[in-house]
């Protein structure tokens, strides 16, 4: 499970996030709903250690961001939205490979892993093709499965279904889906209402580094006494401006 | 930091990088194919003018010298022993040495033949054009010529003496150069191959060292790299063992191609040296010292251009920092490329660049020191461990790798 205790994290004069907290359960979906340049995105790049917070910290199933970085990113998986930064020279199995062989795993689980996630994301039919002639929804299913490469017990996706066409994003969603049921922790960045109000669990509601509040789309409802997710968002961000 | 995550990168990387036709074909095929094709085109061209300028080298005489008498002289006299200098004729003398139609024009003093006669010096005026290149070489092959001309006449003054003409040279110079033949043949790589080393060595990597850390980013590759499980040391010791050997690929396709344009045309190498060119001898222990101390001069450039490529927030700006890495070492390796291996200084074995280019003149030139050879191995290794650590200084910085 995720830990995120009061997280800050400063560049030079701007407070990127300022005093996050918030928990995420096994099993759970938590959403981090917030507008471009709210904070969702340096919030999960704190969390999972490529930068390292100004003050605060975050726990991912008991083990400390700040003081074992390397221990966190064996636990963690993330995924990026917009492009899928992959090696376009590298094929799809070679891009997954490379990522689990970081992980220390051995050929033989390398093999049977991307086979086994060759089947899950469909990928069968360019599992062995160079990633620089894929699509763009080709690229993020490959993008998705190096990323779980290692099995990793926390997910983090960022914008996971930025600029996918709609049979791409559906498969992201199911994808999802199907990890919240295997258990994982995940946490899902996005400022499409939609896509929150259909996968979370729990939601946070960010603007200007700042955590607004944290709760069910019920808890919202009935709290902000608004039928959808856009009022209370905009009640919320609205009165924060 | 774990060596297996160090290979792993290492591997990934070197076949990221050999699947990249475009840097293939600008480290190793293009030097294997430009430089024979440039020495042969160059050697080539250069015999040809140097013939054309031996061979060809013709005179006219002005209008007022323009006489019987004094074309006699000149080609039975001055020129008979020269078969490659032509008397012709033209209409305007001078603008015939600007339109290169002859090489040189001479003018005789008006009682040139009085005396000469009366044996009192006479001037030959030879107007020449020094900014066209085959008139200013030919104006010594006639210089020759008139004292060769002027040597006959004073031999033949004293024979009509009755003296023996050998009372004017009362000593002959004998030539005898003690150098070992092999030592002077490397006169020429003496020359070049420093220098030729230290640019290259610099130039070899960039293009990975572009692609790997300022290329990744671009791709949006690198943040998904940073939040696996490897230390960033070892993320950068993969990266930086790529760029160091990139590097040495590229200096020894270049050398390849060099050696490849030598044999297709041996004259390539040896131009404007000579009989001294020709043989190649390198003293085996000292040759060992000076190709470790290039390796290691990659090594350090490998990790100023990893440092520099982290540094840069795109591509195109990896670039031109690295490019102006190319002219940091380009003053050094000129500024010594005609230097003696008896004028290196024992300074220069302390300093980076200076240390590979002096070993090598010392190893090409046969003059060995091997304190000297020790202590320039020995600086190497110090600014190899500097450039890894201002390379992982700037990989590790937030503030350096997120510029953005």
């Amino acid at each position: 499970m995720l830990k995120v205790k009061n997280l800050s994290k400063v560049f030079k004069e701007i407070t990127a996030v300022d005093n996050v907290s918030f928990d995420v359960g096994t099993g759970e979906i938590f959403g981090l709903l917030g507008e471009n340049g709210a904070g969702k995105t340096t919030t999960l790049r704190t969390i999972a250690t490529m930068l390292k917070a100004s003050t605060g910290t975050a726990e991912v199933y008991g083990i400390d961001v700040n003081s074992q970085p390397e221990k966190v990113r064996e636990h963690i998986g993330i995924l990026f939205g917009g492009e899928a930064g992959l090696y376009d020279r590298l094929t799809v199995a070679e891009n997954i490979a490379y990522f689990a062989e970081l992980y220390d795993m051995d050929k033989k689980s390398i093999k049977d892993r991307i086979s086994q996630l060759s089947k899950i994301f469909g990928m069968d039919e360019y599992i062995d093709r160079k990633a620089g002639k894929l699509s763009k929804g080709m690229k993020q299913k490959a993008a998705f499965a190096r990323a779980i490469v290692h099995n990793p017990d926390v997910m983090l996706f960022d914008e996971p279904t930025s600029g996918l066409d709609v049979s791409a994003i559906r498969d992201v969603h199911d994808f999802i889906e199907k990890c919240k049921k295997e258990g994982k922790t995940i946490v899902l960045s996005s400022h499409i209402m939609s896509e929150v109000e259909k996968l979370c669990d729990r939601i946070g509601i960010i603007h200007k580094g700042k955590l607004l509040d944290v709760g069910t789309i019920d808890e919202f409802k009935k709290k902000y006494r608004q039928d959808s997710l856009e009022e209370i968002f905009i009640q919320l961000v609205g009165d924060k401006q | 930091m774990k060596w297996k995550h160090v290979i792993t990168v290492f591997k990934k990387e070197v076949k990221d990088i050999i699947r990249d036709k475009r840097t293939i074909i600008t480290s190793i095929v293009a030097p294997m194919i430009i430089m024979p094709i440039l020495l042969v085109l160059v050697g080539g061209g250069e015999a040809k003018l140097t013939k054309d300028i031996n061979e060809n080298v013709t005179i006219a005489l002005t209008q007022n010298s323009n006489t019987s008498e004094i074309r006699s002289l000149v080609k039975d006299k001055i020129i008979a022993n020269n078969k490659n200098i032509k008397l012709v004729e033209v209409s305007d003398p001078v603008e015939a040495i600007r339109q290169e139609k002859v090489r040189a024009v001479l003018d005789f003093e008006k009682d040139y033949a009085v005396k000469l006669k009366e044996r009192v010096p006479f001037i030959i005026k030879v107007m020449y054009d020094k900014s066209k290149t085959k008139s200013d070489a030919s104006f010594s092959i006639i210089q020759d010529a008139i004292r060769n001309f002027d040597a006959d006449v004073v031999k033949q003054r004293i024979v009509d003496l009755k003296q023996n003409p050998e009372i004017l040279t009362p000593t002959t110079v004998e030539e005898n150069n003690v150098a070992d033949k092999k030592q002077s043949g490397n006169m020429m790589l003496m020359m070049i191959l420093p220098m030729l080393l230290g640019v290259l060595i610099a130039a070899g990597g960039i293009p990975a060292a572009t692609d790997l850390v300022a290329g990744e980013k671009e791709r949006n590759t690198f943040e998904p790299l940073l939040i696996t499980k490897p230390s960033r040391l070892s993320l950068l010791l993969g990266k930086y063992l790529t760029v160091t050997l990139f590097s040495l690929v590229s200096v020894v396709s270049t050398i390849a191609g060099l050696v490849i344009g030598f044999l297709a045309n041996p004259n390539s190498v040896s131009a404007g040296m000579g009989s001294q060119a020709g043989g190649f001898y390198m003293e085996p222990a000292a040759l060992l010292l000076a190709i470790f101390t290039t390796i290691l001069l990659g090594m350090t450039f490998a990790g100023i251009q990893i440092a520099l490529s982290t540094y840069a927030k795109s591509f195109k700006e990896a670039q031109t920092y690295l490019s102006l890495l190319i002219f940091v070492v380009m003053i050094p390796a000129y500024a010594t490329m005609f230097m003696q291996p008896a004028d290196i200084q024992s300074y220069m074995f302390l300093l980076p660049v200076l240390n590979t280019i002096a070993a090598f003149k010392m190893v090409l030139g046969g003059v060995i020191n091997y304190t000297n050879l020790i202590l320039a191995l020995a600086s190497s290794i110090l600014y190899v461990i500097a450039s890894i650590v201002f390379a992982a200084w700037m990989f590790t910085k937030e503030k350096v790798l997120f510029r953005s």
